[in-house]
């Protein structure tokens, strides 16, 4: 029997065979809350409100003098970066002989309503990075800053630059003047930006998550199911990795309103830091005070931070060694995605090494 | 037409995805056009801006309640918490100093005994 499009209806082979796998496409789904993540080992050193600095442990003393200080986005769960045994960037670094630490700006409740980008910057990421040179013994270190924690780690780079030996950028966006479609949806007049903060003390995680999924709907609200849908008639599909990818896609963290305010108005609307307007605590923050070496890593294809809010940082910042790596892939994926330890890892840590 | 065939083509889901391959770049393109227009972003903005509106409203007439029930509020809690933050920022003031005053007082040679590269402090 066949539709009027010629399409066969269903026998009852094909129902209870699709059903069996509509059942594992729910375990999958409903089980990714559960899904390991974050599992390398790691001690606490440093605490401050919501914020934790974590040293991960090595059995052997680290190989290389620099410590890298890992800054993470407001807006994910810091655990991108140490996703899961053999797709960890931190497990990748510890391998490499670095001391690998990381901030994790934990969820702001409503008390943190007034805490802004610059506190972060001028009060935390300082005394985050003296427990490091006091851990370590070492004054300098690498800052390496993903997507928003890029934009923290340069003003901390131009505000502190002392402390600073070197500066990577994953996909940090920087110049807003043509940020894509988030600029467009975030523009003055269009986006109710005081409304939002001054009716919410912490801007609900799903505001910035839906943003960032509006830019491709199709593929993140239905392609995403019809790709696992597809891969669980895989035997070689590896589930848990999936579920800890979607487990991290799906669990956002609410932004302090403040600072959701200041990245909005000055970053995305003002574009200040790259007009060299932006001030943090009466101190001018200046892309050119940045001399220490700098190395960007780009995604061409990324939505979040478009290739022109990523592409001008190199020629911006003061210093003579400062390059780019341009890698082939979307926003998140580079980071964790299937090529990133053969493709990006080892270019990161190459570079790293010989600026040791 | 194969077994194989004959099992996908009475595949509810698999119906399903030919009918989403067949449609996907057509509906993708007409989405990314209307998302894309200035239209569509303020008509959300408007949109986000009402619920926002009637979320206050709610969160309003919840203060409200709660204070005349003399319960104390999502706010007075908040307020709490300020306060332990406030008080925290203080102490890590004061250790600030008292690092600053350990760095100008240590003898110089201990100070680059111990570190790998000379010290120079953050704050």
């Amino acid at each position: 029997m066949t539709t009027s499009a010629g399409m066969a209806w269903p026998g009852p082979d094909g129902v209870w065979s699709s059903n069996d796998r509509a059942l594992e496409m729910a375990r999958a789904v409903l089980g990714s809350i559960d899904a390991p993540v974050g599992l390398t080992p790691k001690e606490l050193i440093w605490r401050k409100n919501k914020a934790r600095l974590y040293r991960y442990l090595r059995t052997e003393p680290a190989t290389h003098q620099t410590p890298i200080f890992l800054v993470l986005p407001l807006i994910n769960r810091a655990y991108i970066l140490d996703l899961r045994p053999g797709a960890s960037f931190v497990e990748f670094l510890l391998s490499r002989g670095f001391d690998v630490f990381l901030i994790d700006w934990g969820s702001p409740g409503d008390e943190d309503r007034a805490l802004d980008v610059t506190t972060l910057v001028t009060r935390y990421l300082p005394r985050a990075a003296k427990a490091i040179q006091r851990t370590t013994s070492s004054a300098e270190m690498t800052v390496l800053g993903y997507c928003i924690g890029g934009v923290l780690a340069t003003c901390f780079a131009a505000l502190y630059p002392a402390c600073v030996r070197n500066l990577v950028l994953l996909t940090a966006p920087l110049d807003f003047a043509d940020a894509g479609q988030f600029g467009q949806m975030t523009a003055r007049g269009v986006f109710p930006v005081d409304r939002l903060t001054d009716t919410y003390p912490t801007v609900p995680g799903q505001v910035p998550d839906i943003g960032s999924k509006l830019l491709n709907p199709m593929a993140n609200y239905v392609g995403t199911y019809r790709r696992l849908w597809e891969r669980l008639g895989d035997p070689t599909f590896d589930v848990s990795g999936w579920q800890a990818m979607y487990r991290w896609v799906n669990d956002s963290v609410p932004f302090a309103s403040a600072a959701f305010r200041q990245w909005i108005v000055e970053f995305y609307q003002e574009n200040r830091l790259a007009r060299d307007m932006l001030d943090m605590d009466g101190r001018p923050v200046r892309l050119e005070d940045i001399r220490c070496p700098v190395l960007n890593i780009a995604a061409s294809r990324d939505q979040i931070a478009p290739r022109p809010t990523t592409s001008t940082v190199t020629q911006r910042v003061g210093s003579d060694d400062a390059s780019e790596i341009l890698i082939e892939g979307g926003h998140v994926g580079i980071v964790v995605g299937r090529t990133a330890s053969q493709n990006l890892w080892p270019k990161v840590g190459d570079w790293l090494s010989s600026h040791d | 037409m194969t077994t194989e065939d004959a099992d996908r083509a009475s595949d509810p889901y698999e119906t399903w995805r030919q009918l989403y391959e067949a449609n996907e770049r057509a509906w993708t393109s007409a989405l990314e056009q209307a998302m894309n227009s200035p239209e569509f972003n303020e008509s959300s903005g408007k949109m986000l801006e009402t619920m926002l509106a009637a979320q206050k409203s709610v969160r309003e007439s919840m203060r409200t309640y709660l204070e005349t029930m003399n319960v104390p509020t999502r706010e007075d809690i908040a307020r709490l918490g300020e306060l332990v933050i406030g008080i925290e920022e203080k102490i890590d003031q004061l250790a600030d100093r008292l690092d600053g005053i350990e760095e100008r007082t240590r003898p110089k040679s201990e100070g680059s005994a111990k570190a790998k590269r000379p010290a120079k402090s953050v704050g």
